[in-house]
């Protein structure tokens, strides 16, 4: 509509590879990152005592996996247009907290109080993404585009 | 074992969300999403959660994403690819967001312990969390909750996507 899809329009061999490329570079820097430091933390505090030292027994390990996760799902939040895609972050974000809930529960030897926590949140994820799609439904029904920057019509 | 586990879910989560952010096509993106719940409930499995791991296959899985590829389905159109500038920003907030969540996690696992002696073996839990959500003192009143928030969420859904009698004549 305005001077933007001509443009991407024109560039779109540089601009996909580029794009993944640096979507890829992020997301394992992130990763690489995160997997360093839960492989080093956990050496220093165990090492007098030979307890297992399996990377699916540690805390750590599980919240590396969720903070990717969480990023990722913010990072998806800030680059799309397309609201979809907007919640699709949501639902990665709130599967991140999720795992968090879970893996402290496995691991903080509260019983089954985080997996319940975790149980809610996802019910109230599918109500949420109910809601929203039929929210967005109703945008595209009334603007024809689901473009998050160009329903502003409030702005004027 | 478990380890192997851990590094095939964990490793389809994060790819998911990899190919979910990188990739320009939304019915790629949303199947990659579903890799990656995938590997989320993997994860509930490894930490002994196997109804958790149940639930979030057919709510997540089974429900979410077919409900956002029918949206995707009914709605998209021409949305224009991102610009290169809103990658910048979600670079800096990530660079910005990642070295406090390394150390909100150091400190945590601090906290918590970590893996300090052997773990107990997971047991079922399908019982516990039922007897749980049916006992008053714990998450009866949660329940019935949630459960109010489902009938409302089903009648707001319903009015929200339906078209309006004006329109419709």
């Amino acid at each position: 509509m305005r001077s933007g899809a001509p443009r991407t329009a024109r560039l779109p061999a540089l601009r996909r590879p580029l794009s993944v490329a640096l979507a890829a570079m992020t997301g394992l820097a992130v990763f690489a990152a995160v997997i360093a430091h839960a492989q080093v933390e956990p050496v220093a505090t165990d090492s007098a005592a030979a307890v297992q030292t399996g990377i699916a027994s540690r805390l750590s390990s599980y919240l590396a996996v969720s903070g990717v996760l969480f990023v990722l799902g913010l990072a998806t939040i800030v680059v799309r247009r397309n609201a979809i895609y907007v919640l699709m972050g949501v639902e990665l974000i709130l599967n991140a907290a999720n795992l968090n809930f879970v893996a402290f529960a496995r691991f903080g030897g509260h019983g089954l109080d985080g997996q319940l926590f975790a149980l809610f949140t996802i019910i109230l994820a599918a109500a949420e993404a109910a809601i929203a799609l039929a929210i967005v439904l109703r945008i595209f029904h009334d603007f024809g585009t689901i473009d998050i920057t160009r329903t502003d019509s409030l702005r004027d | 074992m478990l380890d192997f586990m851990f590094l095939v879910f964990g490793g389809m989560a994060v790819l998911g969300a990899l190919v979910l952010f990188g990739h320009p096509s939304i019915v790629h993106g949303a199947f990659a999403l579903v890799l990656s719940l995938f590997g989320v409930a993997g994860l509930y499995w490894t930490l002994g959660a196997d109804f958790l791991g149940a639930a979030q296959l057919l709510l997540y899985v089974g429900g979410v994403t077919v409900l956002l590829l029918f949206a995707v389905m009914l709605t998209t159109r021409d949305v224009a690819r991102p610009q290169m500038g809103r990658y910048v920003i979600a670079g800096v907030l990530s660079g910005l967001l990642v070295p406090h969540l390394l150390r909100a996690g150091s400190a945590l696992v601090a906290v918590v312990g970590g893996s300090d002696g052997a773990l107990p073996d997971p047991q079922p839990t399908t019982e516990s969390i039922g007897i749980a959500l049916l006992t008053r003192d714990a998450f009866l009143l949660p329940f019935e909750a949630i459960s109010l928030l489902l009938l409302m969420v089903l009648v707001g859904a319903v009015t929200l996507a339906r078209r309006s009698p004006e329109e419709e004549s």
